[in-house]
């Protein structure tokens, strides 16, 4: 105790160097914290589940995947063969077809661009990466928006991203539209191959904040009967989307055993021929797509987070190395009064990851607070993923890095301090 | 600016050296006398500043890469709505009658307009052979050409040594001759996708290559299910067609089920007659749902990924600026205390607050040059590397290999920093420096 005692009065003698190595820690592990926070989601995203997992089906080998309207109800049975029992079937799915529209035609910016998704409504609750465990009250909200969307053909539900947008281009950003959006109505025009698709909206709910922040989804009846509906004011020409709309499936299957037959299935089936499918785990999918960002990944997992805490670990070796330095005197005293080498080692090794693990804990602990309450998220728009959150195992890493470079840092200086002669020094003072 | 900032703070530094009365050995000596201390800083102002130098790189080949991409005479239209090839079709009769403007170049016949009919496809490859570490897949970007002839003058692209673009039927005969074997399908290739593929060669085919760093004209990979042979490599470097596969466009788009044209690039006399016919398709054409856009404008527009890189750098470095600056801090408030008898004598001596002040703000400097330096010029090492990444924001992008690129304007950025960082950790310590009183200095 006595010890422990030492070390705090150790840290707290010179206030001003202390505080100075703190903060250089603090915003050193800050980047760490963002870094791996960031590399944490994409791993868990890229991560292959054992059961209750997703299969993605796209097509094999063109991007954007645009499959046949045809594919979607053979999927939906994980191409299991009718009266064939013994075939195994997915314990759910969900279609996904993409649509991209502007809210402003004439002046079309990334700001103004809309990314749908019509869908089934009722997958939402059940399909959906993130939508899965929400809190009570995001869940109510939630079951809330489906129903309405159930209800109202041309409903939708807009992530928070997007209505913000849709205040300050469409509406007047002073009003309280952001407090109370439920019932607006606005226009999408689609663009890109989506061009000729119109649609009128009503917004009917709000995405949970998050990882659907840029995301939209309504239902997927309104997008085909508009699909349909193209020819008639296009000198009965159909739309280029007319047959090939679906974008990719998602399966949810129990096991890899039975994600191994279905993909059997698929892949054997006659009907997937023109064009082919290939499938996929949802972890193996969003990994190929990661794929082209490997580099910039790498950079961050293998360059930036080592060298700032190799920078952390050098700052906190000045420092300490400075304190041992003025201290030597009263190192060699302690010497004369019976502390042993390795005590003494201690003692420099304790002030150090003390000094690192606080600054560590305080520095991933604001950054978590900040970040996940205060800003809502952090912007790094990547892939799929639009924002990302600290999470709370964050705080722990934090705390280890600090207290880890210190300990790294401290090593020399404090082998230093433990051969410190007490005749050598005292026959310097006076 | 960067550079402005720069030559002030040279100035400054160059100032400080002029004005200072301490002799600059005594500032000079005591860094070496202290070196542990010295090494540890310049060592922290070494990783600040090279990483910074290498993740600018990045975003400056980026840049580079959309800047270098494309000519100022050409125009290209996509299909209305379209920001991104991938998802453009244009009408074939449409391309028709656009190339029959009269503001399009003629060939020197006077008869065929200088224009490229192109299909843009993105293929989703799984890599035969991969290797630990390595993609177990690439998204491929195939580029179909009606005409090779007339795409190698509308890109002012050429080949490498005895490169030939592809025939007119866009295909071989398979070499074994078998009637059963379906033909190679006839590309050339940019050097950066020509690098990349090599990568993943099986051990037996990289052993026979007779070039080892990347594919060759005559070696063979797979596209979709089918076995392409390289005819020639693009001398494409710092373009995004350096990332492209280029094929003959009825050969290679219907393996992937498109048929359509997705991308025509009209040739005009000049910038201005571009951005002229740009501005009479906005305005005045009304044949055909279309957008036409300067070739440069449009490549131009694909750096928005790099802004969003460049904040996120920018963010990361100043943040770890600020971690080297109270490094800095501590090593020059330690440096005080040691010698505060130092200060004490130079103060009898005669020598002013400020001398003293310049004087430890020079010792301050002096590491943090040494630092941006020694970090600039490791940072330099990644210049030329390749990276993959991806360009364009919104929906679409390119998947692009990029080179790496350290120039002139990253180095005085990694200076200027330096300094700064310098200063900043400095003048603290150099004010309460000289706030110390002679006497009390002494006692």
């Amino acid at each position: 105790m006595k010890y422990l005692l030492l070390i705090f009065k150790n840290v707290g003698r010179n206030l001003l160097r202390s505080l100075l190595t703190a903060l250089g820690t603090m915003v050193l592990v800050l980047v760490v914290t963002l870094v791996w926070s960031i590399l944490s989601l994409i791993d868990k995203a890229t991560e292959e589940k054992s059961k209750d997992f997703k299969a993605i089906v796209t097509e094999r080998w063109s991007m954007p995947s645009r499959m046949p309207f045809k594919y979607e109800r053979a999927l939906a049975e994980g191409a299991a063969r009718e009266n064939h029992p013994e075939d195994t079937r997915p314990t759910d799915s969900m279609a996904w077809r993409f649509f991209v529209g502007t809210l402003d035609n004439e002046n079309r910016s990334f700001r103004n661009t809309m990314f749908g998704l019509a869908c089934n409504p009722d997958k939402l609750l059940t399909m959906m990466d993130g939508l899965e465990n929400m809190p009570q009250n995001q869940e109510d909200e939630m079951r809330g928006a489906v129903a309405r969307l159930k209800s109202k053909r041309d409903g939708i539900i807009v992530g928070r991203d997007h209505l913000k947008n849709l205040n300050a281009i469409i509406g007047n950003a002073g009003d309280s539209t952001l407090q109370n959006p439920i019932g607006r109505r606005f226009k999408l025009t689609g663009i890109a191959s989506f061009t000729g698709l119109d649609f009128e909206f009503e917004i009917v709910g709000i995405f949970p904040p998050g990882r659907y922040d840029n995301f939209t989804a309504f239902n997927q009846g309104y997008y085909l009967d508009t699909i349909d509906a193209y020819p008639q004011s296009h000198g009965k020409r159909p739309h280029v989307l007319a047959d090939r709309n679906l974008s990719l499936f998602w399966l949810k299957v129990p096991n890899k055993d039975a994600y191994n037959r279905i993909v059997d299935q698929i892949t054997s089936s006659p009907e997937f021929k023109d064009p082919e499918v290939k499938i996929e785990t949802a972890s193996s999918g969003v990994g190929s797509f990661m794929e082209a960002y490997r580099d910039l990944l790498k950079g961050m997992r293998w360059l930036l987070a080592p060298a700032c805490i190799i920078t952390l670990a050098l700052v906190l070796a000045n420092a300490i190395s400075i304190s041992v330095r003025e201290r030597r005197t009263e190192l060699a005293v302690m010497k004369v009064l019976g502390f042993r080498p390795g005590q003494i080692v201690l003692l420099v090794l304790g002030e150090s990851v003390f000094l690192g693990l606080l600054a560590g804990l305080a520095s991933a602990g604001a950054t978590y607070a900040v970040i996940n309450w205060w800003l809502g998220g952090v912007k790094f728009p990547i892939a799929f993923f639009d924002s990302f959150f600290i999470p709370v195992n964050a705080i722990g890493w934090g705390a280890a890095v600090g207290a880890g470079a210190a300990l790294a840092g401290s090593l020399v200086p404090a082998w230093f301090a433990s051969r410190v002669k007490p005749a050598e020094v005292f026959a310097k003072v006076g | 600016m960067l550079w402005i900032l720069l030559e002030i703070s040279a100035g400054i530094l160059l100032l400080l050296l002029l004005v200072n009365r301490v002799p600059l050995s005594y500032t000079l000596r005591n860094l070496s006398v202290r070196w542990l201390t010295t090494l540890l800083t310049v060592l922290a102002f070494v990783l600040v500043i090279s990483l910074m130098v290498v993740m600018l790189a990045f975003t400056t080949g980026m840049k580079r890469m959309t800047e270098d991409t494309g000519e100022p005479a050409n125009v290209m239209v996509l299909s209305e709505g379209a920001d991104d090839e991938a998802f453009s079709n244009v009408d074939v009769g449409d391309a028709a009658k656009m190339e029959s403007l009269p503001q399009v170049l003629r060939d020197t016949t006077g008869k065929r307009a200088v224009a490229s009919r192109e299909t843009y496809l993105i293929v989703n490859q799984p890599a035969l052979h991969p290797k630990p570490g390595r993609p177990k897949g690439r998204f491929l970007q195939v580029r179909g050409i009606v005409d090779a002839g007339m795409a190698a003058r509308v890109h002012n692209i050429e080949l490498l040594g005895d490169g030939k673009w592809f025939s007119q039927a866009g295909t071989q005969e398979h070499p074994d001759g078998s009637s059963k074997a379906a033909s190679l399908i006839q590309v050339v290739l940019g050097e950066g996708v020509a690098r990349e593929l090599a990568a993943d060669r099986s051990p037996e085919e990289a052993a026979s290559a007779t070039n080892k760093g990347r594919l060759d004209i005559g070696d063979p990979f797979l596209l979709g299910r089918r076995t392409c042979i390289v005819t020639g490599i693009m001398k494409s470097s710092g373009s995004t067609y350096n990332s492209e596969i280029w094929g003959k466009q009825d050969v290679v788009a219907p393996l992937f089920g498109k048929s359509a044209i997705t991308t025509l690039v009209l040739r005009t006399a000049d910038a201005q007659a571009a951005a002229q016919l740009r501005d009479y398709f906005k305005e005045k054409y009304k044949e055909g749902s279309v957008v036409a856009r300067v070739e440069k404008e449009y490549y131009a527009s694909l750096s928005e990924t790099s802004k969003q890189f460049l904040y996120a750098i920018i963010f990361v470095t100043v943040v770890m600026a600020v971690g080297g600056v109270f490094g800095v801090m501590n090593t020059m408030f330690a440096a005080i205390s040691n010698r505060i008898k130092d200060i004490g004598i130079l103060r009898i001596l005669g020598y002013s607050r400020w001398q003293i002040l310049v004087s430890f703000l020079l010792e301050s400097l002096v590491i943090a040059l040494l630092g941006g330096l020694l970090g600039c010029a490791i940072g330099s090492l990644a210049n030329g590397t390749t990276a993959n990444s991806v360009l364009g924001g919104g929906a679409g992008g390119k998947f692009v290999v990029l080179s790496l690129v350290v120039d002139a304007n990253i180095w005085a950025a990694g200076m200027f920093l330096a300094l700064l960082m310098g200063a900043i950790g400095g003048l603290l310590p150099a004010i309460s420096a000289i706030r110390l009183k002679p006497l009390d200095a002494l006692r």
